[in-house]
């Protein structure tokens, strides 16, 4: 990484291929919890088939994962099992939250077990909402992230100064 | 008598439990052709051995535990009873005082019962008497108060009220 870490600016090209690159090869963490996980599971498979967006499923555990989609409901007492796959997924990470209850609560608004929105413990890149959403919803969530990809300081990212936990910012 | 494989009609029920225990059968109701008997909290596990134990009525399997929070009322438990040979099925309820919400345990009776009644303590703060491990089933280690009593507050209802008609209010209306 002698070309990241150095602190002369990274040309242009450069960064265009390496974000190129990134975006099309998103191996998925499938961190499903609810109905919406089956939502989730359809779009890997061949009808809506999101391996032509590069986003390859499923990663065989957080270690070997790009991107993490929450789909469900997280509840208090997931939420740490949630937060511990989160950060043993290496950097640079992404997270999809996937469904109303993992982007607010949902229905599930006045629970007192439901955590009201997954960004309360992990940094969310995208949120797409539905209840649950449509498969074609979460491949333009992915589209989009792979925008949000694209137009990424690799230096910054890789840093893991993003991904931090708050306090330690 | 001998079993028979037909299931008994609720009022038969109703005359074998009657014949045994008499007052402890505080109240009795046919729901969808169910047997809904209210006992005694003294009697509660001596009723539940005898649906089982008798050959008539021969209740070997335990459906659910849970509660009912009644408000000033108390709190009841209710326990579902099914005979897998007649095909009959009998609900139990007990009411407790809301001072002293304390009934003994059936879970020896009725593995079953273990788990149901450990969900029923967390959710409703009743305790089950010599039950073998009364500890949180389902709810988070550090989570406080019983979230299926009516006095539980939720905090984000709090914050916003419910936009929708509140229940038991419509019923008022009509």
């Amino acid at each position: 990484m002698g070309l990241i870490t150095e602190q002369l600016p990274l040309p242009q090209p450069v960064k265009f291929i390496l974000n190129w690159g990134r975006r099309y090869s998103l191996w998925v963490m499938n961190f499903g919890l609810a109905c919406c996980a089956i939502e989730l599971i359809a779009t890997s498979t061949s009808k809506h088939d999101f391996i032509r967006l590069g986003v390859i499923p499923f990663a065989h555990g957080p270690r070997q994962a790009d991107l993490l989609v929450v789909a469900g409901t997280v509840t208090d007492k997931m939420a740490p099992a949630l937060k511990r796959v989160y950060d043993q997924i290496p950097d640079p990470k992404y997270v999809i939250s996937f469904g109303s209850c993992s982007n607010c609560g949902g229905p599930y608004w006045d629970s007192y077990s439901v955590t009201k929105g997954v960004d309360q413990i992990i940094p969310v890149d995208v949120y797409v909402p539905g209840c649950p959403p449509r498969p074609e919803a979460l491949l333009h969530g992915i589209v989009r992230l792979q925008e949000k990809i694209a137009k990424e300081d690799i230096r910054e990212k890789w840093s893991g100064k993003l991904t931090a936990p708050a306090g330690s910012r | 008598m001998g079993s028979s494989p037909r299931p008994l009609a609720p009022g038969d029920v109703e005359a074998r439990l009657r014949a045994r225990f008499g007052d402890d059968v505080v109240a009795f109701e046919e729901q969808h052709g169910h047997a809904v008997a209210t006992v005694t909290r003294a009697r509660y596990r001596e009723v539940v051995a005898f649906l089982r134990d008798e050959p008539d009525l021969a209740c070997d399997y335990c459906d659910f535990t849970t509660g009912v929070d009644l408000r000033e009322r108390g709190l009841e438990v209710v326990t579902h009873l099914y005979s897998t040979t007649h095909r009959h099925n009998v609900r139990l309820k007990v009411l407790l005082p809301p001072e002293d919400p304390v009934c003994p345990t059936i879970s020896d009776l009725f593995p079953t019962a273990d788990w149901h009644e450990r969900e029923t303590m967390e959710m409703f703060g009743i305790r089950f008497e010599g039950h073998p491990q009364p500890v949180s089933l389902l709810l988070p280690e550090q989570f406080e108060g019983h979230p299926l009593r009516k006095d539980f507050v939720l905090m984000t209802r709090e914050a916003k009220p419910w936009p929708g008609a509140v229940e038991g209010e419509e019923e008022e209306e009509e």
